[in-house]
């Protein structure tokens, strides 16, 4: 951290300030941004450690590191259901991406550049959708998903991911298809371009940051979504992550180096996920929060 | 499957409904049968699966599908399944106001004819486990294996504070004292899981509580909730937390973390089924099984109840009434429940005392675990767990208010006083 | 654009190259801009309006899974509802959490966010975000599971770090307290939840044009002068935007108490989402189950409706 302090001009913005009273609230302020840093990583490092360590480190000797580095539990995990877990987590979100982003696009498109009678209507009907709590929803949603026989698959969990994403997400794409100026789909459409043309090849591409920004935050709810994964999944080859670690946890709660194992199993690959990505992610939330 | 097929399939279904199965009914060793078991844990998983393979490789023409829960899960899988109306062919039941559920719904099938008394399959099993599930004088379950609670300990941990197996209450609060004194957690308790405490009280209660007053507060039509010993197991356990326990903490505990810390040889007690006897000492724990012991929890002295009772019951299946094919699923409980696999049950590492007779072979079992199925027998009276005897609200009552007795929160009278209210509220 | 209009016919679904060689009247052809939010509309009207409205049919009725059979029962869920001490112990959990993720996660991570954009380079700015947000991306069950396991008191981290502190008084089973329950629970979800709430805000401050800081700066404004004639009026709309998300959130919340507590000890940390949930799915009270399901509805729709009036009002503003 050290090279910050000593380097005030290249911070794009901040003049530096010279005052000795500045410095230290300036050393105040940078410790505290790593005393947070810490308290953030910390408990996640102490997860990772455990899924090396054995129970018996685990109860008398929490915060020392493992004896030895061993995968076992890892492993152990990974063949107790979390290669299952991690199968259904892909599916779902997987599908449900695809769903969710094209429906919401097509929505966007139609409410930005097409006059639909009842507009303003649509608008609401759509973003209203963000008001209404999947928690409400629950106990009827229990008794159309058994009679439609979606009961205890992936399709149940598709369905209802793309539902209820679709009014937020098309409420980001709208915002930002409003922004977007209009000059080039009006040439197209002089030119006689079909409106699903203009869609494909014009507008679609425009939009291609606030789609990743959608993309990544559908990925961050599918992959994590708990509720209607434990209510409308029952057996262990459609289970997603979330509630196969709850279900892991029950059945192997006294071994927690494996459950420790799987939950830095599951956490692992979002993580990265966000890393490879956040620079699209912030990018497309930049241009599309605000407006 | 064509469309007709589906159709005969359907009717079929319908006709089962009704309410004899004939038991000499030719078995058609095709399909797939689906199971609900209570075996979701790591250690007992393999129990079914290899019932399951084995069963199959006999009738190549059968599927089977396992859907194994556990303790904390069962309920609410059944649940969801019978709203769902997929009840599986063979489902797991508790005996008690659960399995009542199932009659009442007209979901389980009516054994008596195939193991009702005199029936050549009901007369291998013990027979207070087959009459647990008796309701309304016909026969709906099948009983697995039996089970009771039991305080295991550390006989090296007894040793080590000078004490001896308690025989009164007041001596088991001495006990742990001088155990506390010699540097161990004389029980350890979690009680997140509200049911484990619940335990204890079940067995308090039948010290305290007369049994035909007990049996009348289980109905809510005839449920009063005013006999004095319920309060007095509450103050029983109050004491017992306060000696033996981490006190109000172990409501952040899970019953999980108790049986381990048991068998790494930090408490020297662990209130546990026999069918966990067989997890909490292992050969691979720091409590080995030679070192592993258990004792009734003791009664107290001049308590007004049955001293000689025991809390538990026999656990075991019933079929569904809708199952395509019951017959099917009666000869695949009939495998089950036979002999040899009862002693494989028995045996470790499942440990579960099959409810078979001759289904236990001592030579292959944990001797604790047969000492403990002497004890189920000698028990004047098996009292069942509170929370699967009771009507689900009034059981709901008992968790949460037992949670809030055990954290300090709640009083025995604010405890009775909610039971109370939760028992006038269903007979209503 | 002349090539494109020689390619083949596109395959989605709001394809229009087959219809626009159709000579449609402009009424028609306005019908048929439809299709393109056709079936937004159909699956969010599906599955999150109607059951919605189906939940009131349910709340109205009692039900017992296990025969089938299906009462109607007029109000008395509802009546149920205002007599039943839990509800009144889970509303004020819930509120507890809005509060409390207020002050953390909207005015915390407003000033987190500003002390950011203010001392840190740039390659820095974008670390201290990254590592922040990483707990938000992990799943809640995650999270939750690993909080329950710090706040236990024998393996959990958080008593041993007390009592190497000398603090060692203050230990406790967090989570089996009836007391500090519902609190261990919260701040475990301010952990989670602020990095989001910051990487938002810091882009809202970077958005605020850099010549009012300078100019600021001339007239010889400190650092928390900035602050709060600058910055905080210049995200006024993302902040009012995130207090109303945050409570409504607060009203749903679900994940991280089932993992935690599942709403123990005693109910003490029981909020509606879960008490429904032990209601409808494990005690098989349906109707009961449903009416909490309406309660949440209603406070949720007061927040939506306070949004929109709030975003309409700014807009009017601006």
């Amino acid at each position: 951290m050290t090279d910050i302090s000593h380097m005030p001009a290249a911070a794009d913005d901040a003049v530096p300030a010279r005052a000795p009273w500045a410095l230290l609230g300036r050393a105040m302020l940078q410790a505290l941004l790593v005393a947070i840093a810490a308290l953030v990583l910390y408990p996640l490092i102490w997860m990772a450690m455990n899924g090396f360590r054995s129970n018996a480190e685990i109860f008398n000797s929490p915060f020392a590191l493992p004896a030895h580095w061993s995968f076992a539990a890892y492993a152990a995990a990974w063949q107790n259901g979390v290669s299952q877990f991690v199968l259904s987590s892909l599916v779902v979100t997987g599908v449900s991406i695809v769903t969710t982003v094209f429906i919401s696009a097509w929505a966007a498109y139609g409410l930005t550049r097409t006059t639909i009678p009842g507009q303003p209507l649509v608008v609401g009907f759509i973003l209203g959708g963000m008001m209404l709590s999947p928690t409400v929803a629950l106990v009827p949603l229990v008794r159309m998903m058994q009679d439609f026989g979606l009961y205890n698959t992936h399709w149940a969990l598709i369905l209802l991911y793309t539902a209820f994403r679709v009014p937020f997400t098309t409420f980001l794409i709208r915002a930002y298809m409003l922004d977007l100026p209009r000059d080039l789909d009006e040439a197209a459409r002089m030119d006689g371009a079909s409106e699903g043309q203009i869609f494909r090849k014009i507008i679609l591409p425009l939009c291609r940051p606030i789609l990743v920004s959608c993309v990544i935050l559908h990925v961050l709810f599918a992959w994590n979504e708990y509720l209607f994964a434990m209510i409308f999944t029952n057996s262990p080859e459609t289970r997603t992550l979330p509630v196969g670690l709850t279900s892991l946890m029950s059945k192997h709660g006294t071994d927690f180096a494996q459950v420790f194992a799987a939950m830095t199993i599951s956490a692992l690959p979002i993580v990265i996920v966000f890393f490879l990505t956040q620079r699209y992610f912030i990018r497309g939330l930049t241009e599309g929060i605000g407006k | 499957m064509t469309r007709i097929t589906t159709i005969a399939a359907l009717l079929a279904a319908g006709t089962a409904l009704a309410p004899c199965t004939a038991p000499a009914q030719e078995v058609d060793y095709s399909g797939t049968l689906s199971i609900l078991t209570k075996f979701g844990m790591q250690r007992l998983q393999p129990y079914f699966t290899d019932l399951a393979a084995e069963y199959e490789a006999m009738h190549p023409d059968v599927t089977i599908e396992l859907i194994q829960e556990d303790d904390d899960s069962i309920k609410g899988k059944t649940s969801t399944l019978v709203a769902s109306n997929a009840i599986p062919d063979i489902f797991f039941s508790w005996t008690g106001t659960w399995g009542g559920n199932f009659v009442r719904g007209k979901r389980a099938a009516d054994l008596t004819d195939i193991i009702g008394p005199g029936t050549d399959w009901g007369k291998t099993f013990a027979p207070a486990a087959v009459d647990a599930f008796v309701y309304d004088g016909k026969y709906y379950g099948i009983p697995l294996y039996l089970d009771a609670k039991f305080m295991g300990y550390s006989k090296p941990v007894f040793a080590e504070a000078g004490v001896e197996v308690p025989e009164t209450f007041g001596a088991l609060l001495s006990a742990c004292d001088a155990i506390r004194a010699a540097g161990y957690l004389p029980v350890s308790f979690g009680n997140k899981e509200p049911w484990a405490g619940l335990h204890y009280l079940g067995q308090l209660l039948a010290y305290n509580v007369p049994r035909d007053v007990l049996e009348a507060d289980f109905d809510p039509a005839t449920a009063s909730y005013d006999n004095p010993g319920y309060l007095a197991a509450l103050g029983q356990f109050a004491e017992f937390e306060e000696h033996c326990t981490a006190g109000p903490d172990v409501n952040g505990i899970s019953y999980q973390t108790a049986i381990q810390q048991l068998s790494d040889g930090k408490s020297a007690m662990y209130y546990q089924e026999i069918i966990e006897f067989d997890s909490a000492a292992r050969p691979d724990t720091a409590l080995t099984p030679e070192e592993f012991g258990f004792f009734p929890l003791p009664a107290p002295e001049g308590a007004a109840g049955d001293p000689m009772a025991l809390e538990g019951a026999p656990e075991g299946y019933m079929i569904s009434s809708a199952s395509k094919n019951i017959p099917l699923a009666v000869d695949f409980m009939k495998f089950a429940t036979s002999q040899a696999n009862g002693r494989t049950l028995s045996a470790p590492p499942y440990g579960q005392p099959s409810a078979v007779i001759g289904g236990s072979d001592p030579e292959s079992m944990n001797p604790s675990v047969v000492a403990g199925l002497d004890a189920i027998a000698e028990a004047s009276y098996l009292v069942p767990w509170l929370d699967t005897v009771n009507h689900p609200r009034v059981a709901a009552a008992w968790l949460s208010e037992f949670q809030g007795f055990a954290g300090g929160t709640s009083s025995a009278e604010e405890v009775m006083a909610a039971v109370r209210k939760a028992a006038m509220s269903v007979s209503n | 654009m002349a090539r494109t209009l020689s390619l083949p016919i596109d395959g989605a679904a709001g394809n229009g190259s087959v219809l626009s060689g159709l000579r449609l009247s402009p009424a028609a052809r306005r019908f048929l801009a439809w299709r393109w939010v056709a079936l937004a509309v159909l699956i969010v009207g599906w599955f999150v309006y109607y059951p919605i409205f189906d939940n009131f049919r349910v709340s109205m009725t009692s039900s017992d899974i296990f025969t089938g059979e299906v009462r109607n029962v007029g109000l008395e869920n509802y009546r149920r509802l205002a007599e039943d001490p839990v509800v009144l112990g889970a509303l004020a959990n819930n509120l507890a959490y809005a509060v409390l993720s207020i002050v953390f996660q909207v005015f915390g991570a407003f000033v987190l966010a500003s002390i950011i954009e203010d001392i840190a380079t740039r390659r820095m700015r974008n670390i201290w975000r990254a590592v922040y947000f990483i707990p938000s991306a992990i799943s809640t069950t995650v999270t939750g599971l690993l909080f329950y396991f710090i706040y236990q008191p024998d393996i959990g981290i958080l008593d041993g770090l007390l009592t190497a502190l000398g603090l060692g008084h203050w230990s406790r089973a967090w989570l089996g307290d009836a007391s500090t329950a519902i609190y261990a629970i919260i701040a475990m979800s301010q952990w989670q939840g602020f990095g989001y709430s910051t990487l938002l805000f810091t882009i809202a401050i970077q958005k605020i044009p850099r010549d009012l800081y300078d100019a600021a700066r001339m007239d010889g404004a400190g650092p928390l002068r900035q602050l709060w004639s600058i910055t905080l009026p210049m995200t006024r709309e993302m902040t009012g935007m995130m207090i109303i998300v945050t409570i409504t959130g607060a009203f749903q919340v679900f994940n991280e108490v089932m993992v935690m507590t599942a709403g123990g000890p005693n109910n003490s940390s029981q909020v509606l989402g879960t008490w429904l949930y032990q209601m409808g799915f494990s005690q098989n009270e349906m109707g009961y189950a449903a009416a909490i399901g309406s309660l949440i509805f209603a406070v949720t729709m007061a927040c939506g409706l306070a949004q929109l009036w709030y975003t309409r009002r700014r807009r009017v503003a601006a």
